[in-house]
């Protein structure tokens, strides 16, 4: 299931505070999320969101290099890339945790300033976690 | 790591007693499409002067493809495509005359490219260039420019007098050579709106030094306005040391800085007591606050 052409899937704003590459992340994720792109669904390709949106192909393809290393978007030798079949099992538990890294760094340095111990912080997580699944 | 297609070294210029450039040191990796901001009289055209071999500098250096700008080579002269902020176009000649001499000077040029942007572009070809409009003769320097594929693309504000849909046009062209790896471009404009379309490198250039080089996505994500609402009286002075501006009243702040990550939104949120709002700035805004 392509996209025809001059039917748009993202919105872009370039003059937007948030750069290009991160809006097209964060439509994909929601796309994907809300079911609207489902696994095996086609992305356009790069030169055509540029041509497309009238923006620079790097940003558009430093966001699907990133949506790959997510695992949420596969690359098709040839082939346009596509929803990729499962996030769960997709990226190793190392490629996973480092997604998270970012935050768990700002967590541990308020933990620290705030004198919690890690197994205090732990068991915070532990139960927060359970609150969800 | 791939050479530098251009690179300045403590590049400066003075005329007279007047500084004009100060201190440059940029590096330009094949590929990419630099868009150069500053204001009148900041030093863009000077800077690319010098680097075209135009100009010299008075001290520092400055390379294309590893050469001397000063003494290029013609052949990498060849490789060199320039739309200068006045054209230098002859009066009483055609706009086909002018593309036929520009050819036959070239080794290689592109005539369906040009057949292409040409019609697509609506220039003119059969009248006189004094009975062209601005716009027109903005467009044809710009396909005199484009006809020999140049690998490097220097643009000094080429589309200052052209209107919208010419614009986006023009724009289209930039982002199918940006889609070439092998070919490179810098680009000086006021219209900035265009550079967040096709630019993946910026410099700001303010009196004639360079206060940002670096990715247009970096400079977006490092560069936010704050809105600090503390739970106690804040100090007078932020502890903020990249920041370009601050106000600071009782409890509230408000403060653009220049390298925002997140370790450092949660150490001043603790620091100060207090609720930060990040505010993510256009290109423009960013222009302006490196000025206010």
């Amino acid at each position: 299931m392509g996209t025809a052409p001059g039917i748009r899937l993202f919105t872009l704003q370039p003059s937007s505070g948030v750069p290009i590459y991160l809006q097209l992340i964060q439509q994909v994720r929601r796309m994907v999320a809300s079911g609207q792109l489902a696994a095996g669904a086609e992305l356009p390709s790069v030169r055509e969101v540029a041509s497309e949106y009238t923006v620079n192909p790097t940003t558009i393809s430093k966001a699907y290099s990133l949506l790959e290393n997510e695992g949420l978007l596969q690359r098709n030798r040839g082939k346009p890339m596509t929803i990729a079949a499962s996030r769960r099992t997709s990226g190793s538990l190392p490629q996973r945790l480092k997604q998270v890294e970012a935050q768990v760094d700002a967590l541990v340095l308020a933990a620290r300033q705030l004198q919690l111990t890690a197994p205090e912080l732990c068991q915070f997580i532990d139960r927060k976690m359970g609150e969800d699944s | 790591m791939t050479e530098a297609l251009v690179s300045t070294r403590t590049l400066s210029k003075a005329i007279g007693s007047k500084s004009i450039l100060r201190d440059i040191t940029v590096d330009v990796s094949p590929g990419s499409v630099v868009g150069i901001i500053g204001k009148n009289g900041a030093g863009k055209t000077t800077l690319m002067d010098i680097l075209l071999g135009f100009s010299p500098a008075t001290a520092g250096t400055a390379q294309l493809f590893g050469h001397d700008s000063f003494t290029l080579p013609a052949a990498i002269k060849d490789r060199i495509g320039f739309v200068p902020q006045r054209d230098e176009l002859v009066n009483n000649l055609t706009g086909r005359q002018h593309l036929a001499l520009t050819a036959a000077l070239q080794k290689r040029w592109n005539h369906a490219l040009i057949e292409r942007l040409q019609a697509a572009w609506e220039v003119p070809l059969d009248r006189v260039v004094f009975k062209l409009s601005g716009g027109e003769r903005q467009k044809l320097s710009i396909l005199l420019a484009l006809g020999h594929e140049p690998a490097l693309l220097l643009l000094d504000e080429p589309v200052a007098s052209l209107d919208p849909i010419s614009r986006r046009e023009f724009l289209r062209e930039m982002i199918a050579i940006a889609g070439d790896q092998s070919r490179t471009v810098l680009f000086s404009t006021h219209i900035i709106s265009d550079l967040e379309r096709v630019a993946d490198v910026i410099w700001i250039l303010r009196n004639g030094t360079i206060v940002w080089a670096g990715p247009l996505d970096t400079l977006k994500e490092n560069v936010v306005r704050l809105s600090i609402h503390s739970r106690q009286p804040l100090p007078r002075i932020l502890p903020l040391p990249t920041a370009l501006t601050q106000q600071v009243t009782a409890e509230r702040a408000s403060a653009v800085v220049t390298q925002w990550n997140e370790p450092e939104a949660q150490r001043l949120r603790l620091e100060l007591n207090a609720d930060i709002e990040v505010e993510p700035l256009s290109l423009e805004d960013i222009f302006v606050e490196f000025h206010s």
